[in-house]
């Protein structure tokens, strides 16, 4: 029932199956053209057989402003996982996993040290997937959410940076096991 | 540009006075300093910033100077120096939002200094800058000179701007035929030369001129597409290095992907075949990743490709072997690869020639194809997607096929499972195949009693009931909504059941609650409404059946709040019911904002002013959100981040962003926002913006233009088969969005913006004759041209089909009104009047009397609704409140063009006293005649609003709808299907509050309508 095929503005027309369902986030054109003018590759996506669209990630490879290279929380080069959705009539079949694999190719190809993401720490079902996949808690991100998605009495939430090493970081230097025990702000992710 | 349109920083060589006037924006001193420094230091640099200090002040003269100067420098063919340059560009900037073009002005300013200066940093500013304001030429003619300027080093994207400019210049409209085959000729050549280069090198280095990276290998196939030959393209997609298959071995797929597409539209099935093919091997060998093309469609063109070469049993045969060898890797594969492993063999199946799966000439209808569909939904069934993975296959089968499928393979999948839960989700599925077949024509033969002849209504007999029937067979949906029912029932009375459902793919319910809701819809004689408007909703179905389908799935839609298909469903359902207030609250929730809005808003707001102007009159503009997403997303005039996507190197991404941005600019979404918007003004006595041909987003937008429809129907619940129109064409109030209907509409408001328009009170131009004359001029051109453009569009083989007959009315008597105006405004007062002006107001006349009747007589005609008094007889036009805006619309249209006529007669009197300038006196008349009539209109839609208005004061309404649905205290009961209905939802008493929502809906869209204006 699905394809996998890089991103085009077409699909844009396509997207209602994900992003109809309410966890599924609508952007502006910008900033979806964004990805597709910046890094075509890393935005991929599966279509039925109607050409709906029932997934999509979408992702870029940055480095952080060389401002900030002697600062401990610089990032190398890198791949990062901005987006990736399913629709509810594709779930269970593994096409998340399969697009999170395809943008794993294309860091390793673009010689990305690691894939990174952030995730709530209380989306227990995303970050058991993404263990699952070889990512490890690579550091908390105190208060990275506006608004606390399970405890309307919270005006925050803490988020995960979940890192997996790519080919390149062979010492596995990008990476840590105690992920969890390392706190930072917001203002030290750029 | 660090200012875009901030005020730029002058030269540093600039004096501090100057400077800081500048910056301080004290114009009259900055005039005076520059032109004393011009003067002294003799540097044409004081003479810009002195005019550009002139441009910021009121007069008009001091304000175009700047313009001149520009002309200036670009007839001398001067090139001015870049400060002065970005002088200029920041005092011209306001004009471009006009008349004045970029590429006429500083483009080519920008692309004589780049020329000039290539090896400078501000050069590659001048390209951006350019293509910030879509200038082509002088975008392409600055990457000319980059390319030239870094030849042969190892920035390889100087090269491919280069190019990319060229191919898109020469397939833009900016580029004159004249060198239109030039440039197509010079970004093939490019391209092919590094081709070659790429072909015949061992290795190639970043500083050759080759195609390295897969954005490159594509752009050159995207540009051989377009301006070479299939030929070239075939031999080059077959070649050792640039080929699709030597590409996917490097992990490149997309060259594979848009090849086979270009192959499949020349129908090369041969190529296509052996492509897949190799492709497949290539993962089972280790070439590729085993899955990397292991995708439904490339299974597909396989398969069909297969079929349709020269020896298509030995090539099937083929397809099997490959996918036999992937089946036996299958544990290694990801769940969804091994699903479309399932359906390949299903599809290969479904392709193979009839003697190769049946040879034995087997009647029983076990063939290999129903056993596939078999094994596939043993596997798959229990899946969200199951029954759309295989309706197009159940389809597709022949009779005895389709009756061993549904009386012995589905029966029996779960003989032996003791697992009620899965068994419900089968039972749920068998119900959805049901209905399915009822749309398939193979159930059906014909009637041997039935003799050519008057056309009959039942004029086959279905194979499965084997009762007379039409299609779809009326018997079979009435069992299938019993079994239905009780199925439901079944699961709403099962405490384990209900417990097991969160644990399902899917409620079970919703499966079942859409198969009743659509039988119930198919059975009320809905059909998908086209032109027949004579037809009223009530007179076209059979109301209870029809309520009792809405109902049911609002009822449905209190279980499963969170099923997007079932609220679309029923928003659909709501506005065609005439419930708009309660379809918007319905539509809310979906919370369709920013990029899906071009797709996803006509499902609610095509004809939305029509249907309830009331609408508008919320709190926040209705239309706000669509209208900031065009502002924002085409305020520019070049597409959304190209530039980002020109600094990447992503060239085929720069061709699909131009080519999206260019269909977003034609959207016929865009057109509907801007026309809806417009009406429901208009409605409410409002005054529109600006003129609709003078909108920012309709600059481009002329007769020529084909309008984009992308409309997206892919979250509709479909349980059609292909043999049939799909749900949504069922449910919409008519044609869906198209380019048709687009211009039509955007033609009408130009007539009517004609027709409206007031020039400023403080107006008076001195030479009164000179500008009458003129604006007669203008007048009569506009009328001519809009008149045979309306004519144009009007008679377009597909129109008829693309409008109501309410729109078509309107339309044509518009049409008509224009002719008429040119007519009677360019016959002099001594001439006869051609006779041509009585056949265009009788037609008028004729047209708008039977649109009138047509309408007006729904009130008194007896509807199944209204015969037994269940509803007041004006209300069975409720669900026609489109058409009755247009009745006001072209009433208003009418009125609005008499009086332009009288108004223009008066105008001449009052200009030329001697009386031989005015209308003619006949004209006059007529168009009094026309007033009338419209006047009269307009008076009946009045008294037709208020009679609903009363209508609906009137108590007893719950009553009276319940009755509908379920029938009055005498007829309760009696139905079968009514029973059902009342068993699922609740009976009469749980409907109440829905009934009170329906009303309350309707006396919303009223009391809207009550306040509409009527002249």
């Amino acid at each position: 029932m699905a394809n996998f095929r890089r991103f085009r503005p077409d699909d844009l027309n396509k997207l209602s199956k994900c992003n109809l369902d309410p966890f599924t986030e609508t952007y502006e054109l910008g900033f979806y053209l964004q990805y597709y003018a910046k890094w075509p590759a890393l935005f991929q996506v599966a279509e039925d057989q109607h050409g709906n669209i029932i997934g999509y990630i979408m992702g870029k490879l940055e480095s952080s402003p060389d401002v900030y290279r002697f600062s401990e929380h610089y990032l190398p080069w890198h791949a990062h996982i901005t987006a990736v959705t399913v629709a509810p009539e594709a779930r269970r079949l593994g096409i998340g996993k399969l697009l999170t694999e395809q943008l794993e190719v294309a860091a390793d190809a673009n010689d990305a040290w690691f894939v990174d993401l952030f995730v709530r720490v209380t989306n227990h079902k995303a970050i058991t997937f993404y263990k699952n996949m070889g990512y490890s808690v690579f550091r908390v991100v105190k208060d990275y959410y506006g608004e606390h998605s399970t405890d309307p009495s919270l005006s925050s939430e803490d988020a995960y940076d979940m890192r997996k090493p790519m080919k390149r970081d062979v010492k596995r230097e990008h990476v840590r096991d105690d992920g969890e025990k390392h706190e930072v702000d917001p203002s030290d992710v750029w | 540009m660090s200012y875009r349109y901030g005020r730029p920083a002058l030269k540093s060589s600039v004096d501090v006075q100057l400077q800081t006037a500048f910056s301080d924006g004290n114009w009259s001193t900055v005039i005076r300093l520059a032109a004393k420094r011009a003067a002294t230091l003799k540097d044409p640099y004081y003479e810009a910033i002195r005019m550009c200090a002139e441009s910021q002040l009121d007069g008009t003269a001091e304000k175009c100077a700047v313009l001149a100067a520009v002309d200036d420098l670009v007839k001398t063919k001067k090139t001015a120096d870049i400060d002065t340059v970005e002088l200029y560009e920041w005092a011209c900037r306001d004009f471009f939002a006009f008349d004045v073009e970029y590429a006429d002005t500083l483009g080519p300013l920008r692309a004589r200094w780049a020329k000039a200066n290539p090896g400078s940093p501000l050069a590659l500013q001048c390209l951006q800058a350019c293509l910030d304001k879509w200038d082509l030429v002088s975008a392409q003619q600055i990457a000319t000179s980059l390319d030239k300027a870094y030849a042969n080093t190892a920035d390889r994207r100087y090269m491919f701007w280069n190019i990319t400019l060229t191919f898109l210049l020469s397939i833009s409209p900016q580029c004159t035929d004249a060198s239109r085959k030039v440039y197509s000729l010079l970004a093939i050549r490019q391209l092919e030369r590094a081709a070659d280069l790429t072909e015949n090198s061992a290795k190639l280095e970043p500083t050759d001129r080759g195609l390295l990276t897969e954005e490159e290998v594509c752009l050159y196939y995207r540009v051989l597409h377009s301006h070479g030959t299939k030929e070239e393209f075939v031999s080059r997609l077959k070649s050792p290095k640039l080929g699709a298959i030597s590409q996917l071995k490097e992990g490149r797929k997309l060259l594979f992907c848009e090849g086979l597409d270009a192959l499949e539209t020349w129908g090369e099935w041969e190529l296509i075949y052996n492509l897949c093919r190799e492709a497949l091997t290539l993962g089972l060998e280790g070439g590729t990743s085993p899955f990397f093309v292991c995708d439904l469609q490339i299974w597909r063109k396989l398969a069909s490709a297969a079929s349709k070469v020269p020896d298509s049993d030995s090539s099937l045969g083929e397809v099997q072997a490959v996918l036999k060898r992937y089946i036996e890797m299958k544990d290694t594969a990801s769940a969804m690869y091994k699903k479309n492993l399932s359906l390949a063999l299903l599809e290969t199946t479904f392709r193979l020639p009839a003697t190769a799966l049946n040879p034995n000439h087997d009647s029983t209808g076990l063939s290999p194809r129903v056993v596939q569909i078999g094994l596939f939904l043993d596997q798959y069934f229990e899946r969200l997607s199951a029954f759309d993975d295989v309706k197009g296959y159940v389809a597709e089968l022949g009779f005895d096929e389709v009756k061993r499928l549904m009386e012995d393979v589905l029966p029996k999948m779960l003989d032996e499972d003791a697992d009620t839960a899965r068994k419900t989700v089968l039972n749920a599925l068998e119900c959805r195949l049901r209905y399915l077949l009822t749309t398939c024509p193979q159930t059906l033969s014909p009637q041997p009693s039935v003799v050519d002849g008057p056309t009959q209504d039942k004029p086959f007999q279905c194979r499965l009931c084997t009762n007379p029937a039409s299609l779809p067979c009326e018997s079979c949906l009435r069992k299938l909504i019993v079994d239905a029912s009780n199925a439901y029932k079944q699961i709403s009375g099962d405490k384990a059941l209900l417990d097991a459902i969160p644990r399902l793919d899917k409620d079970p319910r919703l499966d079942l609650a859409l198969v009743l809701g659509t039988s119930l819809l198919k059975l009320s004689g809905l059909r998908p409404r086209t032109t027949d408007v004579g037809h009223s909703l009530w007179q076209a179905v059979e109301p209870g059946l029809f309520l009792q389908a809405v109902l049911l799935l609002d009822a449905q839609l209190k279980e499963t709040p969170g099923d997007t298909e079932l609220r679309l469903l029923l928003v659909q359902l709501y506005l065609l019911l005439g419930c708009a207030s309660y379809a918007h609250q319905l539509w809310t929730p979906l919370d369709v904002k920013r990029t899906i809005q071009d797709a996803l808003s006509p499902l609610f707001f095509d004809r939305i002013s029509t249907l309830s102007p009331g609408l508008f009159h919320g709190s926040r503009p209705l239309m706000e959100p669509l209208r900031s997403f065009y502002n924002h997303n085409l305020g520019d005039k070049s597409p959304v981040r190209i530039w980002d996507a020109f600094l990447a190197g992503s060239y085929t991404s720069i061709l699909d962003m131009t080519k999206h941005d260019g269909n977003l600019r034609r959207s016929c979404t865009l057109m509907m926002a801007l026309v809806e918007d417009r009406r429901a003004i208009r409605c409410y006595g409002g005054k529109v913006d600006c003129e609709i041909e003078e909108h920012p987003l309709t600059e481009n937008i002329d007769d020529d233009t084909t309008m984009v429809n992308k409309t997206d129907y892919g979250p509709f619940p479909n349980l059609e088969s292909f043999h049939g129109p799909p749900i949504h064409e069922y449910l919409r109030l008519g044609p869906g969005l198209s380019n048709e209907r687009s211009h039509l509409a955007f033609l009408s408001e130009q007539y009517l913006d004609l027709l409206l328009y007031k020039p400023p009170k403080d107006y008076k131009p001195s030479k009164q004759t000179e500008v009458a004359l003129r604006d007669r001029e203008y007048t009569l051109e506009t009328l001519s041209r809009l008149s045979s453009s309306l004519t144009d569009f009007l008679h377009q083989p597909a129109t008829p089909s693309r409008l109501t007959a309410s729109e078509t009315t309107y339309y044509t008597v518009l049409s008509l009104l224009s002719a008429t105006l040119l007519i009677a405004l360019s016959t002099p007062r001594s001439d006869a009047v051609p006779k041509t002006l009585s056949l265009l107001t009788g037609s008028i006349k004729s047209a708008f009397a039977s649109l009138r009747t047509d309408f007006f007589s729904l009130s008194t005609s007896s509807t199944s609704a209204t015969k037994n008094k269940s509803l007041p007889g004006a209300c069975a036009t409720f669900t026609e409140m489109p058409t009755l805006s247009a009745i006001r619309d072209t009433a208003l249209a009418i009125k609005h063009s008499a009086a332009f006529v009288l108004a223009c007669h008066d105008k001449e009197l009052a200009r030329d006293r001697s009386g031989r300038s005015g209308v003619h006196r006949d004209v006059l008349a007529e168009m009094r005649v026309l007033d009338l009539t419209a006047g009269k209109a307009l008076a009946e839609v009045k008294g037709h609003v208020l009679r609903l208005k009363e209508a609906l004061g009137e108590g007893g309404w719950l009553d009276r709808v319940l009755d509908l649905v379920f029938g009055g205290e005498e007829e309760e009961g009696d139905d079968e299907v009514t029973r059902a209905v009342e068993e699922v939802v609740g009976g009469r008493g749980a409907a109440e509050e829905w009934a009170g929502r329906v009303v309350e809906s309707w006396r919303e869209g009223v009391k809207g309508w009550g306040m509409v204006r009527m002249e």
